[in-house]
């Protein structure tokens, strides 16, 4: 079976990105698929790494001590779904900690000859569910760093068959029939991926 | 000149901190006023709360958890950014320092219908961002540098029309040398030169 692991990233039970968020579990749980539902901010997930962490970051396997559980289920995933807004042209703070703190050398990435080299290989789809504010060409305007996190940054070190980038722009002008037609659309896009 | 230092770094005997002094040095050197804001140290907390977000768009209300902030914002003509860039981006804290107070009404002017977001920051001039990478400068341009991109085009955005960027970032810091990072700081003084000129 497939385990999906589930990363979302919006404080607001009642929001647009929450009810992405819960259509993508039931989307996943669906096709019969065993989903790890992170919600980080209701698990209340610090974002920011200790100077402890820092000196100790590449001494794999001490690193992943305080962070143990979140380092097991990423380990165990064989999918990857991110589920966040971007504000200020990035991910939530509390997103981007959870790469600086999990993403770890010997969990996610090795480092040989002073390359990167992906070790996150067991998860074969990867995707992300996001919502801009601001216009597709504004984003594009400032090189778009969340969609090149995934993409790029993230893509490199699971190198999964497939990969899919959903993103609503626009945010603060959506109607709510383009809101509703996004929401189905993700639906449509992780029954098949 | 009145510059807003925003420094990001969790140990105190970092690299990033001997680019903070050199920053600092030639602020001193040219007669500037700069205020120093220590995430790792004041404790910032980076996470952008629910309450927050109610807020976001209140204009009234949406300053006042990070008032200080806010205010050396506007006091600056000047806002400089140290710190390391991990995952190809910035730390957390720093990431978190942008979400929390650029907020409506401070950073950015939202738009009435038909319109655009406008820039708030216009009081800023000059942009100087100071990083440290693990990765090579190869892989970071590969990647899309997403964490420069984030303040060089990101912020720079909605700071004033023609607002000049000042950067410099030592690559592959994990296996740098002495001689490696003697060089940067040289690197960071000629630039916060042209900077400061």
């Amino acid at each position: 079976m497939t385990r999906a692991l589930v990363l979302a990233a919006h404080p607001v039970p009642d929001s647009f990105n929450a009810a992405l968020h819960a259509k993508t579990v039931a989307t996943l749980e669906g096709r019969g698929w065993d989903v790890d539902d992170c919600d980080l901010y209701a698990e209340g997930f610090d974002p920011v790494m200790t100077e402890v962490e820092r000196r100790g970051y590449h001494d794999y396997p001490e690193n992943t001590e305080s962070v143990k559980t979140h380092v097991e289920r990423l380990k165990a995933a064989d999918a990857l779904i991110l589920v966040f807004p971007v504000w200020n042209f990035g991910f939530p703070a509390i997103l981007k900690g959870y790469l600086d703190r999990v993403f770890l050398p010997g969990v996610s990435f090795v480092i040989k000859n002073d390359k990167v080299a992906p070790n996150l290989t067991k998860v074969r789809r990867l995707a992300a569910v996001t919502t801009y504010g601001g216009t597709r060409l504004r984003a594009i305007g400032a090189g778009d760093p969340p969609r090149k996190c995934v993409t790029r940054a993230i893509w490199h070190v699971c190198r999964p068959r497939s990969m899919k980038y959903l993103a609503l722009y626009g945010m603060n002008a959506a109607s709510d029939a383009k809101r509703a037609r996004f929401l189905t659309h993700v639906g449509a896009q992780l029954e098949t991926f | 000149m009145r510059a807003l230092i925003v420094f990001c770094h969790p140990k105190t005997d970092s690299f990033s901190g001997a680019v903070l002094e050199t920053v600092k040095a030639r602020l001193d050197a040219a007669q500037a006023e700069y205020r120093v804001r220590d995430l790792y140290r004041s404790n910032f907390s980076p996470v952008l709360t629910g309450h927050e977000l109610d807020i976001y768009l209140d204009e009234a209300a949406n300053t006042e958890p990070v008032a200080q902030d806010v205010a050396d914002l506007q006091w600056a003509d000047t806002l400089i950014f140290v710190y390391p860039t991990w995952w190809y981006g910035l730390p957390a804290m720093l990431k978190g320092w942008l979400d929390r107070v650029l907020v409506p009404g401070v950073a950015f002017i939202m738009p009435k219908d038909g319109e655009d977001i406008r820039p708030g920051l216009t009081n800023i001039k000059r942009l100087g961002v100071f990083t440290t990478c693990g990765a090579s400068w190869w892989l970071t341009t590969l990647i899309g540098a997403p964490g420069k991109r984030t303040l060089t085009r990101g912020v720079r955005a909605i700071c004033a029309k023609g607002c000049r960027t000042f950067y410099a970032a030592h690559h592959l810091m994990d296996s740098s040398s002495p001689e490696s990072r003697a060089k940067h700081l040289d690197r960071v003084g000629q630039t916060m030169d042209r900077l400061t000129a």
